[in-house]
């Protein structure tokens, strides 16, 4: 549905983007995520015609940007990171509006209004002025805009910045229902949201490409390093020393503390045997295991770990030059 | 194109902009004609329009100001250069929505060369032509705002700078008396658009200032298209 192929933007000198290049295929949610900065704005700027580009190419539905943009927005909702709104306009008018402007075609104007009101569930503020509602509802008329005229693809920018918890989850879940029939590419530095929505990430830093892959696929590929938590009553020293035994324990840190309870935090690869050992190890120190757990690597330690190796390697690239 | 119009045009009439335009307006228009024609009891109309030209330099920036420097400052310039629009679309849809409160308030005027007719005779011929000449040159003040709204995000810039534009044409005329080379007094004249007003004064058709006012307008409009266009490659 949408084709990227090395698209690149220069600011000056700078790159903004640097040789992007992906696709997303119809009916996919496709993550995209990086730091502030990192070049996602500018990307979804680029696919929807609002910033021209460098280099390479943009296709959506066989539609190159710079050759058919008229077809190409035809194709596009685009819910920017601030959403574009006019404050003095009623939020019915306003829907009205952007349907004008999209020069949308259906036989039945105002329920195709009606019908977008209600998959965002704005209906109680449809009379209201846009420039006295609150965030969430302004970011969900943004949301209706893009939904004017049915388009098949929807590119959200950042859909949940701001929004209080509860209107967060509403959000992700109309985003969810939309996906069922949708291809959209939604953007986020928050991962947690990025892995509940999402089929497939792409992940970019200071507009380099960085990895794609599944949600659970990106959690595999780094999760070789399991971390562990323990919690042992007793002395700290000696438990220091019974944890670097072990051979598969590495970086041992002590965390917190508390009336004679110290939790450790470390990397372990440890099987069923190495556990009962280790329990029985502190059990003859007369150190009791209060707690223990194994921390599960999360989306934010995969990013870390992939944005860090990667300005790791360009680091050395240039120490090599 | 008319969804644009039709936006922009109503959200003069939401905010308060219309309204002290179209105040303003009358209020000078009503002065000028009292003044003017029942003070002088003229039936002409040429000195109405001559002292009007003056004060429209000045009120017509109103319009204009914040015709595209508040989408850009409030982003909704990403909605329209999203939408299936193209950049004309938009500028023209824009330009006209100013040009129509212009018309709204051009429209109640008539009221005075009725009252003329009513009580004395009208120079038909010259109160058209001045017709004619004032909505076009109007038209090139709003096109000059317009440009300059599209060059900025904040509305007072791009209304100072129009009135720097607008002084800076004014003084060409001034300036020109001052001039003793002939071919150089021709061409500060021909630059300055408040000059090419006279000819309309005269009462006779004259194509030359029309095409001249057309063109200036067009050159406007054409140069903000090119601001967009051209933004969009930064």
């Amino acid at each position: 549905m949408i084709t990227i192929s090395n698209l690149t933007k220069k600011y000056g000198d700078k790159y903004a983007l640097d040789h992007i290049s992906f696709d997303v295929k119809k009916g996919e949610i496709l993550g995209f995520l990086g730091p502030n900065g990192a070049g996602k704005s500018t990307t979804m700027n680029i696919i929807t015609g609002y910033t021209a580009y460098t280099d390479g190419t943009v296709n959506v539905d066989g539609y190159d940007i710079v050759e058919n943009p008229v077809e190409v927005k035809k194709r596009i909702g685009y819910l920017p990171e601030i959403p574009p709104l006019y404050l003095d306009m009623l939020v019915w008018d306003y829907l009205d509006f952007v349907y004008d402007l999209k020069k949308i075609k259906t036989d039945n104007r105002k329920e195709h209004i009606q019908n977008v009101i209600d998959t965002v569930k704005i209906d109680d503020v449809k009379k209201r002025k846009i420039g006295n509602l609150s965030k969430g509802y302004r970011q969900r008329v943004g949301l209706a805009g893009a939904l004017i005229g049915n388009p098949p693809v929807l590119i959200l920018d950042e859909p949940t910045v701001g929004l209080d918890p509860k209107q967060i989850i509403e959000m992700r879940s109309v985003i969810k229902e939309l996906g069922k029939e949708k291809t959209i590419i939604l953007s986020s530095h928050i991962l947690s949201e990025i892995s509940a929505v999402c089929n497939r990430v792409i992940i970019i830093n200071k507009g380099k490409f960085v990895a794609e892959d599944t949600p659970s696929n990106l959690s595999a590929m780094i999760g070789t390093s399991h971390k562990m938590s323990v919690s042992v009553s007793g002395d700290r020293e000696k438990a220091e020393e019974i944890l670097n035994s072990f051979d598969g324990i590495s970086n041992v840190v002590c965390v917190s503390s508390s009336a004679g309870t110290y939790n450790f935090e470390f990397d372990a690869r440890l099987d069923e045997d190495d556990k009962k050992r280790l329990f029985f190890a502190f059990a003859e120190a007369m150190m009791p295991i209060m707690a223990q757990k194994e921390i599960e690597t999360s989306l934010e330690d995969i990013f870390l770990e992939l944005t860090k190796t990667r300005e790791k390697e360009e680091g050395n690239d240039e120490s090599n030059i | 194109m008319k969804a644009i119009f039709n936006r922009e045009f109503n959200s003069y009439f939401t905010s308060m902009l219309g309204y002290v335009f179209l105040t303003i307006f009358l209020l000078l228009t009503g002065v000028m004609f009292y003044l003017v024609n029942i003070g002088y009891m003229t039936a002409s109309m040429t000195g109405f329009f001559a002292s009007v030209n003056r004060f429209a330099l000045f009120f017509l920036p109103l319009l204009t100001m914040r015709l595209f420097s508040e989408d850009r400052k409030l982003k909704t310039d990403q909605l329209l250069i999203t939408s299936p629009v193209s950049t004309w679309e938009i500028v023209l849809g824009k330009f006209f929505a100013a040009f129509g409160v212009l018309m709204t308030g051009v429209v109640i005027t008539l009221i005075y060369p009725c009252v003329i007719a009513a009580h004395g005779s009208l120079p038909l011929a010259e109160t058209i032509n001045c017709y004619i000449g004032f909505i076009l040159l109007c038209s090139v003040i709003l096109a000059i705002g317009a440009f300059m709204s599209s060059l900025t995000e904040s509305q007072i810039i791009a209304a100072a700078a129009t009135y720097g534009a607008l002084i800076f044409t004014v003084l060409l005329g001034s300036v020109s008396s001052y001039v003793s080379n002939e071919t150089l007094v021709n061409i500060l004249l021909w630059l300055s658009p408040i000059q090419r007003f006279s000819d309309f004064t005269l009462g006779i058709m004259n194509f030359e200032p029309i095409i001249y006012y057309l063109s200036l307008t067009g050159l406007f409009l054409f140069f903000t298209t090119m601001v967009f266009e051209n933004r969009r490659l930064r």
